[in-house]
């Protein structure tokens, strides 16, 4: 339970530590220099950001996970008692 | 001595107006610039900012002409922008997918953005051959035209090996900004408003030339 609540808590870091996103990105906008003009334009960059949709989905499969541990761990103790 | 000076003072103001209509080149009359981009460095950019999300997209197709005299923009600049309804991206496939559908801009049916120019106004020199206006066009989106002012930057930089680089010829860089109303162009979806602004902001940033 334990690991799985770490497992959280480490996606919800990663999640708002690249953003904070709502939806999952793949590619962003980054700043660039036209040095003839010596104006920014605007690049498209592959970039993976995490949303909330993806850090969500990972959380509930990760306590969905848990849960099934617990009760697997739970009935081989008592079959063991 | 009041006599040479208040000649030069008015002298020099005559050459700030004149040199404000127009850009200090070689090439004289009217030259066409045109937007033809094949490394897709033209681009246009549009922001919604809401309590939920921002959401940035930018279109690399984006094409069109501008025709003036070099001497004397404000009242002979002409063209038109086109930006390709299905170039819009954000950033998420999914959301592209939204945006170019029946139920937002409506790619199929209306595959162009358009901006004609239709007046300048408030022509001023920030420095040499870099002027600012505000130009009013038609912009017609999602098969609507309303009348919309935009602030202008237009760069003109004569032919050398380092423009040579990028396009032949003399070449006229475009700065634009304006936003709209979705709503005003017959977009009409529950999420405006909350998950997508109604209002946008959209920059555009072209190069053109004149030996296209």
């Amino acid at each position: 339970m334990l690991t799985g609540l770490i497992i959280i808590a480490a996606a919800l870091l990663f999640w708002l530590t690249n953003g904070a996103e709502i939806f999952t990105k793949t590619a962003v906008l980054v700043e660039k220099q036209d040095e003839l003009f010596g104006t920014a334009y605007k690049e498209w960059e592959n970039k993976f950001i995490p949303g909330l949709d993806i850090t969500a989905a990972f959380a509930v499969l990760s306590i969905f996970t848990s849960s099934v541990l617990i009760y697997l761990f739970k009935n081989k103790r008592k079959e063991s008692i | 001595m009041k006599t040479i000076i208040r000649s030069f003072v008015v002298s020099m103001l005559l050459m700030a107006v004149t040199l404000a209509g127009g850009f200090n080149v070689k090439a004289t009359g009217s030259q066409t610039f045109s937007f033809m981009d094949k490394m897709g460095r033209n681009q246009a950019t549009f922001f919604s900012t809401t309590m939920l999300e921002d959401i940035s997209g930018m279109s690399t197709d984006v094409t069109g002409n501008v025709t003036f005299d070099v001497e004397d923009i404000e009242s002979t600049l002409e063209g038109e922008i086109i930006i390709s309804t299905a170039s819009l991206k954000s950033g998420i496939d999914l959301r592209d997918e939204h945006i170019k559908s029946a139920d937002w801009l409506d790619a199929e049916q209306f595959p162009e953005i358009t901006f004609k120019i239709t007046d300048v106004k408030s022509l001023n020199e920030v420095k040499e051959n870099m002027l600012t206006a505000r130009v009013t066009g038609e912009f017609t989106c999602h098969g609507v035209t309303k009348e919309v002012y935009s602030d202008v930057t237009l760069t003109y930089l004569v032919e050398s090996e380092m423009t040579k680089m990028k396009m032949p010829g003399d070449l006229l860089g475009v700065r634009a900004k304006f936003n709209i109303k979705l709503s005003d162009f017959g977009v009409q979806h529950m999420a405006l408003g909350k998950k997508v602004a109604d209002n946008i902001e959209i920059n555009v940033n072209i190069i053109g030339s004149n030996k296209m």
